[in-house]
């Protein structure tokens, strides 16, 4: 509180309560009720008692957890940095100074305008066995006479879940970084073309420090988003084969479902420490903040 | 603060009264399709008309894990809306062992009603929850043996398969035929996505061969041999027989089962009853070709067929018990079950319903549903059913996928599932 004055304080507690209030009610009493709720065995039909970290010692040993909480990260590790790189060379094409350069910034967020369930159906018809498109050109185009399985082996159901995402969020990101781009003043690239910088240095020294603001907030959104995937694997995949594409929100969804809301409880504070852990860690490397002073 | 408590009261009394004058009415809750929900609504202006009670009809989603949430939030927080409504099998015991659902012999009693009418095995391995009654079946749901006749006829076979050999047999004979104008053509399509429909397959499959899924004072067993074959067996449908598609275990659910086979790509299909309306349809390519038949058997052991349907309880948190009974009473009322026949082709709950002239008539293939569904198998009555279910189909599934081994799936499903008992097993 230093630098305030107590009346200063006085004055502004009636433009910081609506804010408070939010924060609590909608934030903090739900995050503190779903951590208290996991330290018990709330079951519908058992009689409700704590167990202080029972729910965490049965997830440990549950190999469905570790299946899950594996497949999760590797979707984060995978999809996110795909969808950064993809992302950055969309909003560096889409800041150049074409004729249709409005055209091509409205179609690029088409896929992102589309209802997650409603683009993974779109996808599952492209994988669909007999009748998708991927078979079909994989049949027609590529001469095989043998269609294939997509979401058949765990390395295809992965890859075309991947696929799925980062069509849908590429233009995210794109978007986000995008704006970063077009605040750079003109002048800088102009001023470092006269001293002779190539195209290169130009994107290394001057684009890509500025956007790091942009890039961050991008990497923070998608990594989150990533962490708690369920929409897409919901319809492609229901979780299989044999389990392997099962999300972690899709595991603690299945607890809520029967009524062991401790038990999925548990699940959703686990996912939250893991983002809130990767969201801390992005700000601190990124150094989120202290540019552009 | 006397002005305060005098407002105070009359806002309450108002707010009471608001609620006193909604008093005559009950809620029902059913989901369905869109076709099915104008038909509740038809169902619910002939109760209102008879009875005099007002029905507020709360029209749940089609998907059936949306309606058991949407249930499960109400019945948690103790409202009294809805205070009727309808229920998967599977769910049942769950609602019931948390104390959700309202006794209703004393309604029997008191109304004489008639339990004999319903199918025995239903009602005393479903509806009763520690001997008391809690549910009584609206429509009743089970595994059958779809085939086509006319490809059959064509290689002079002219039963349905009455084993698993016959029919992997039957199979290869039509497939090799057919494959020449239909490259998609499959001897046999089922259920094998890693969902329910997977464990009501399995169940009939290991059922078929003596196995099943065995839970006794708090022990499971799965790591059977019964099991083991019945789960082998399935596996080489896939990839010995080479006679069910390689997206068996991806993308088969009901209804990618009932289009390949309506489309004219199998000879045999595992489905439920639904699918008989529709494949005679108009635009069905199997119209007038396809009977039905109990499931085969392995050598030795006899058709099971899983039981699915749906129940109706009330809730126990309602106010207006005795009008929600009238309900019950009105839904499985032998005109009900009549009209559900009917007009949306559901199964009775009710025998005599299946021996009625006119639903026969129109319906001539109920004769040989109730075979089947007298000897129905319902999966197991625990309430934690949905973990165990969960278990299984991840392990079944990566069987199919050709990812584990039969007995090697097995030893581990027993041993997650088993944790699961200990678990939520009541002490």
């Amino acid at each position: 509180m230093k630098g305030y004055s107590l009346k200063e304080l006085r004055e502004a507690a009636p433009f910081l309560l609506p804010l408070t209030i939010f924060i609590v009610a909608f934030i903090l009493v739900p995050v503190l009720g779903t951590i208290v709720d996991s330290m018990y065995l709330d079951v519908t039909f058992l009689k409700t008692r704590f167990t202080g970290l029972g729910n965490y010692l049965w997830m440990i040993n549950n190999p469905g957890f570790w299946q899950s909480l594996g497949f999760t990260l590797l979707f984060v590790l995978v999809s996110v940095p795909l969808e950064i790189i993809l992302g950055l060379i969309f909003a560096l094409l889409l800041n150049e100074n074409t004729a249709v350069r409005g055209l091509l910034r409205a179609c690029v967020l088409i896929p992102w305008a589309i209802p997650a369930a409603i683009s993974a159906r779109t996808w599952e018809l492209i994988y669909n066995y007999n009748h998708g498109l991927a078979n079909f050109f994989w049949t027609k185009l590529g001469n095989s006479t043998s269609p294939i399985n997509w979401l058949g082996s765990e390395l295809g159901a992965f890859t075309s879940l991947v696929i799925a995402d980062a069509w849908k969020t590429t233009p995210f990101v794109a978007i986000i970084i995008l704006a970063g781009l077009s605040a750079i003043p003109e002048e800088l690239y102009r001023q470092a073309q006269v001293d002779g910088a190539n195209l290169f240095q130009r994107f290394s020294k001057i684009s890509l420090p500025l956007i790091r603001p942009a890039l961050i907030v991008a990497l923070i959104f998608r990594t989150v988003d990533a962490l708690r995937i369920f929409d897409i694997v919901y319809v492609l995949t229901h979780g299989g084969p044999g389990g392997a594409t099962t999300s972690l929100s899709l595991y603690g969804y299945n607890y809520f479902l029967i009524g062991d809301f401790g038990y999925g409880s548990a699940v959703s504070v686990v996912l939250f420490f893991i983002a809130f852990i990767l969201s801390i860690t992005y700000v601190k490397i990124g150094r989120f903040g202290e540019e552009l002073r | 603060m006397k002005t305060v408590l005098t407002a105070c009261c009359l806002v309450g009394a108002i707010l009471t009264a608001g609620c006193m004058s909604q008093e005559k009415g009950i809620t029902l809750s059913v989901g369905g399709t869109p076709s099915e929900l104008d038909f509740w609504e038809s169902l619910v202006e002939q109760f209102e008309a008879q009875t005099n009670i007002k029905v507020n009809l709360l029209r749940q989603p089609t998907g059936t894990n949306q309606r058991r949430q949407g249930l499960v939030i109400a019945l948690e927080a103790r409202k009294k809306n809805p205070d009727v409504f309808l229920m998967d099998v599977v769910w049942i015991a769950q609602f019931a062992a948390s104390g959700w659902l309202a006794p209703l012999d004393e309604y029997v009693r008191k109304d004489h009603l008639n339990l004999d009418v319903f199918f025995p095995n239903i009602l005393n391995l479903v509806d009763r929850y520690q001997k008391q009654l809690i549910a009584l079946p609206v429509y009743v749901d089970g595994g059958l043996l779809y085939y086509r006749e006319d490809l059959l006829g064509k290689q002079g076979i002219f039963n349905a398969p009455q084993t698993w050999e016959q029919l992997v047999e039957y199979s290869l004979k039509v497939q090799s035929k057919m494959r020449k104008i239909r490259p998609d053509f499959y001897g046999f399509v089922w259920q094998g996505a890693q969902y329910e429909g997977l464990i009501c397959n399995f169940l009939e499959f290991a059922g078929s061969n003596g196995g099943g899924i065995f839970l006794k004072d708090g022990k499971i067993l799965l790591n059977t041999r019964a099991n083991a074959e019945a789960l082998r067996f399935m596996r080489d449908l896939i990839y010995t027989y080479k006679i069910s598609p390689p997206s068996t275990y991806t993308e088969m659910r009901e209804e990618q089962v009932r289009q390949t086979f309506q489309q004219g790509n199998a000879l045999f299909e595992r489905n439920w009853p639904y699918a008989w309306p529709l494949h005679q349809a108009a635009d069905s390519k199997v119209r007038g070709k396809t009977a039905i038949a109990p499931l085969p058997h392995f050598p030795g052991g006899q058709s099971v067929s899983t039981l699915g349907g749906w129940h109706v309880g009330i809730s126990r948190f309602s106010d207006q018990k005795s009008l929600a009974w009238k309900m019950v009473d009105f839904l499985t009322s032998s005109a009900t079950q009549k009209q559900l026949a009917l007009k949306l082709g559901w199964n009775p709950a009710r025998r005599d319903i299946y021996s009625d002239p006119e639903v026969l008539k129109n319906m001539p293939h109920l004769e040989r549903l109730k075979e089947v569904f007298q000897n129905a198998r319902p999966r197991p009555t625990v309430p934690y059913y949905t973990q165990l279910s969960d278990v299984l189909q991840r392990y079944l599934n990566a069987v199919l996928a050709d990812k584990l081994g039969a007995e090697t799936a097995l030893a581990s499903a027993q041993k997650e599932a088993q944790e699961i008992v200990n678990r939520y097993q009541a002490k």
